[in-house]
């Protein structure tokens, strides 16, 4: 089953409006099964992630086992937090969300030129700058379709993987 | 941490390593990221907690296999745009005779009857 494009088709913008607008508003706290659910699927989700990663980085270094514990520790937090809000939206979301995977991918290899390896202070920086930018893209992008109520916001973004904090855990993540 | 929370991060690991072989050329059917975990998780696990391996100690040896891994599947993909299910089978194939191989020759493993 071809369920994406093709990772090198890195070009598309991080922002896909029709898709986006069909998030939603955040679902109610999930049950328990659901969440069980969730944690299954959010490990496929991940390994995707860094699947697309290695691939962006190819053979040009490699990465230090602390930096993956951060990488993984970090982003399935915010992608289970996203899950538990809007479901499983990874089939829609792919393809955006793997593209701004091939950044962090890239931004991981320039902060850590001159090392060895990605070690965890590269990748932590490189997840900032990620972050930033589809936050700065999400709010670009809500504000050109008219849309700034702040409740909105987080579900009108495709970056919301990687932004989206769950209330309870605001400022953890 | 034990095992069963380890194998996580290791598998993460690896699957950075398959993509790196991969590289930018193909993607990978989401159907064989789902069955590539299913599988190693089982036999990462057992490995940790049977044979009480270590990931920091295995982890250059075990990513390198990765990476094999990885050139396999792109050699099954040959002119498809993505690495089906089908070939990560079959990589996984290549790969696991060939450790298996290794490990006979090194003692770690039993030999196995010819008719296996």
């Amino acid at each position: 089953m071809h369920t994406h494009e093709p990772h090198h088709a890195i070009h598309s913008p991080l922002t896909d409006p029709p898709q986006a607008v069909s998030v939603g508003a955040p679902r109610n706290t999930p049950h328990a099964d659901d969440v069980r659910e969730l944690e299954r699927q959010v490990e496929y989700i991940v390994d995707d992630c860094f699947f697309t990663v290695g691939q962006v980085v190819g053979m040009r270094t490699t990465v230090d086992y602390d930096a993956v514990i951060w990488w993984r520790d970090h982003y399935r937090a915010k992608f289970l937090a996203a899950m538990q809000a809007f479901g499983n939206r990874w089939t829609q979301d792919r393809s955006n969300v793997t593209s701004v995977a091939i950044m962090l991918a890239e931004r991981a290899v320039r902060y850590s030129d001159g090392k060895p390896s990605i070690d965890c202070e590269a990748a932590r920086k490189a997840a900032a700058d990620v972050e930033r930018y589809c936050e700065l893209h999400a709010r670009r992008a809500a504000r050109a379709m008219g849309l700034s109520a702040p409740d909105d916001a987080p579900a009108r973004i495709a970056g919301y993987w990687c932004n989206y904090e769950y209330p309870d855990t605001q400022g953890g993540g | 941490m034990t095992p069963a929370q380890e194998v996580d991060y290791v598998l993460n690991d690896c699957f950075f390593a398959v993509g790196q072989a991969v590289g930018t050329h193909k993607s990978l059917d989401f159907d064989a990221i789902q069955w590539w975990r299913a599988r190693y998780r089982a036999f990462f696990l057992h490995a940790m907690t049977v044979t009480g391996n270590s990931w920091l100690r295995d982890r250059h040896r075990v990513t390198a296999v990765g990476r094999f891994l990885g050139q396999r599947a792109l050699h099954y993909a040959a002119d498809r745009p993505s690495i089906d299910l089908r070939c990560a089978a079959l990589a996984s194939d290549d790969v696991e005779t060939g450790c298996r191989m290794n490990a006979e020759r090194e003692g770690v493993a039993p030999e196995r009857l010819s008719a296996e």
